[in-house]
């Protein structure tokens, strides 16, 4: 039975106290809540930039990533008076409204780390434009037997084809198996744009594609060796595995945001599962990486981009060829 | 998670441990309301006596037990709490049994178990104590009027109960017409078993698998309540169904532009609260 000791640390403004930071949360790695903590603390600034004003769904893992699993929406209970919060109405929901923590600060962070909140799932929009996604999301996951190289191929097929009509996405690994493509866009556009301009793109690359990506939304139904393009993880409430978000596998690999450079290398390697190339991207690594590489999806990176002439090309290019 | 829906003790031999309890499932089901077709007008309910044909109150309802056709013993709600097993609001510990040994069939709904402050280390003890023996505890409880069997188990940093069905409820499987363990031939044993081997993962992961009833339902409220039809069913060709999105994106660009230029500066409906540190 593991001591239930605290301590208590300081972060920013705020005095925190910390429980069993002995606890094991990866069992075979040997990692404990204290370094879950560390990694956040070493990311701060970076991961911040990317949660800040997004409702913030966590989920928590108490016994560590063999144990049991649960999402928290609604605010922990008992969540401290100066950790941000927003409440909004769910329609059709049990309740009829959730207040959503925000993450909005280094000792927010430290908070929910200390929940043993592994991995931080936000929204796509942010407080107060909560209708309005900051942008288009490609969910790429490979199949079981689909190789590093297939899903580098579809990935950068995806690129090609956002480039044609004038538009630059950014990449990151899911910190699992697979990879997110994302459009940064401009203010204003609504969900229902931002699914449907994915929608096309999917459909088109998928046509392109042949056997290689499937739009199958049943598991069984697809073909193990393809990358299934989702393109319907934006929406009210819809969430995303934050950039420098942990996942619960072992070697607590990290969701990391990757050059295009990198995608291309992956696209020469012979076969490889993508999950073994990903899981490189550690808590133990990351904070190294950050140094060295900067935040590679930073403000210099994410150009927010409108969608009308790229709509317009589409609809020119896309709709003509067969 | 905010509202404790009862709040009582754990009763373990000399141990009382004051707890609430929490809900540790929802239901996720969509709820649709009844309207009246040509003017949307919801639909109510009423109250009416099959003898007189009028409405009744709810303080001249009683409640009858059929006990042969159209003969019913009526009882009050001192008949009611006279039975009232010990309505002493308590989870009573009985015995204590290892896991396996329990059917899954028998569990029914779970509960989160919390400690008010004085129970806190009652509570630790009992869970680690529960953790260490791979036991579980069970128990009898009553919740408002009605008693019920259940377990309590360690889960994390929480003591769960779970409420059981009781022996009568679970119906024997002996009635249905089932195969014994006539020979099966080993050939076909072992493709059986080469079959459950490929499509076995490490881990069940249950996010992996959703709900596409509801989200499809989901999406097409979202779409109607957005004043828009859905683009048609997944039927027609791919190279059509590009046009016929083309349309949706032109048509959907146009509301964001539109809604931008009526919502300039208009907040945003969800509220936020901001507390400045301590």
């Amino acid at each position: 039975m593991s001591s239930k000791e605290r301590s208590t640390v300081s972060v920013g403004a705020q005095m925190l106290s910390l429980s069993n930071l002995e606890k094991l949360l990866w069992p075979r790695d040997g990692y404990t809540k204290g370094d879950l903590i560390a990694y956040y603390r070493s990311v701060a600034p970076r991961a911040i930039a990317h949660l800040k004003d997004r409702p913030l769904t966590l989920q928590r893992y108490p016994n560590g990533i063999d144990g049991e699993t649960f999402f928290e929406k609604q605010m922990p209970r008992g969540m401290p008076e100066w950790i941000e919060r927003v409440t909004v109405p769910t329609p059709g929901g049990s309740r009829s409204e959730v207040t959503f923590a925000l993450c909005n600060d280094e000792p927010s962070l430290v908070y929910f780390a200390n929940l043993a909140a592994i991995v931080l799932h936000v929204w796509t929009s942010r407080v107060p434009a909560l209708d309005e996604p900051e942008f288009v999301l490609f969910d790429l996951d490979p199949g079981e037997k689909c190789t590093l190289r297939t899903l580098a191929t579809v990935t950068l097929a995806i690129r090609t084809l956002l480039a044609e009509i004038g538009l630059k996405p950014l990449v990151k690994t899911t910190g699992g198996y697979g990879l997110h493509v994302v459009v940064p866009l401009a203010a204003g556009y609504s969900y229902e744009t931002a699914k449907v301009f994915a929608e096309i793109v999917a459909r088109h690359a998928a046509a392109e594609l042949g056997e290689l990506a499937t739009l199958q939304r049943t598991i069984a139904k697809r073909p193990q060796t393809a990358v299934y393009i989702d393109y319907v993880q934006v929406g009210l409430g819809k969430t995303i595995v934050a950039p420098y978000s942990v996942r619960a596998r072992d070697g607590a690999p990290v969701s990391t945001p990757l050059h295009w450079a990198e995608v291309e290398g992956f696209a020469r390697r012979s076969a490889l599962a993508p999950a073994d190339e990903f899981a490189k991207h550690t808590i133990r690594t990351l904070p190294g990486r950050v140094a060295r590489e900067g935040d590679l999806w930073g403000p210099k990176a994410w150009k927010k981009q409108r969608l009308e002439g790229p709509s317009a090309k589409a609809g020119r290019l896309w709709t003509e060829r067969g | 998670m905010a509202h404790a829906i009862w709040s009582g003790a754990i009763n373990f031999g000399l141990v009382t441990i004051p707890v609430k309890l929490f809900t540790a499932v929802k239901a996720d089901d969509l709820s649709f309301n009844m309207l009246h077709k040509k003017d949307e007008g919801r639909i109510k309910y009423e109250r009416v006596c099959s003898v007189d044909g009028k409405p009744v109150p709810w303080d001249e309802i009683v409640k009858g037990y059929e006990y042969e056709k159209g003969q019913y013993v009526l009882l009050t709600d001192e008949d009611f709490a006279k039975v009232n097993p010990e309505a002493t609001q308590s989870v009573d510990i009985v015995e204590f049994v290892e896991l396996d040994k329990i059917s899954p069939m028998f569990f029914d709904k779970p509960y989160y178990l919390e400690p008010t402050k004085q129970g806190r280390h009652a509570y630790a003890l009992l869970r680690e104590a529960l953790a260490g023996s791979n036991r579980v505890a069970i128990a009898r409880v009553v919740i408002r009027t009605k008693e019920y069997i259940a377990a309590v188990k360690p889960i994390g940093d929480a003591l769960v109960l779970e409420l059981m069905h009781w022996a009568n409820e679970i119906v024997a499987s002996d009635t249905l017409d089932l195969p014994g363990t006539e020979k099966l031939p080993e050939k076909e044993m072992q493709m059986a078993r080469m079959l459950i081997d490929t499509m076995s993962v490490d881990e069940f992961e249950p996010q992996k698998f959703s709900n596409n009833y509801h989200d499809q339902l989901l999406a097409m409220i979202e779409a109607r309540a957005a004043g828009k039809e859905l683009p048609k069913a997944k039927k027609a060709p791919a190279r059509s169904k590009v046009v016929n999105l083309m349309d949706v994106l032109a048509q959907s660009l146009e509301a964001s532009k539109k809604r931008r230029s009526d919502a300039n500066g208009k907040p945003a409906e969800a509220k936020r609260r901001k507390k400045t540190a301590a």
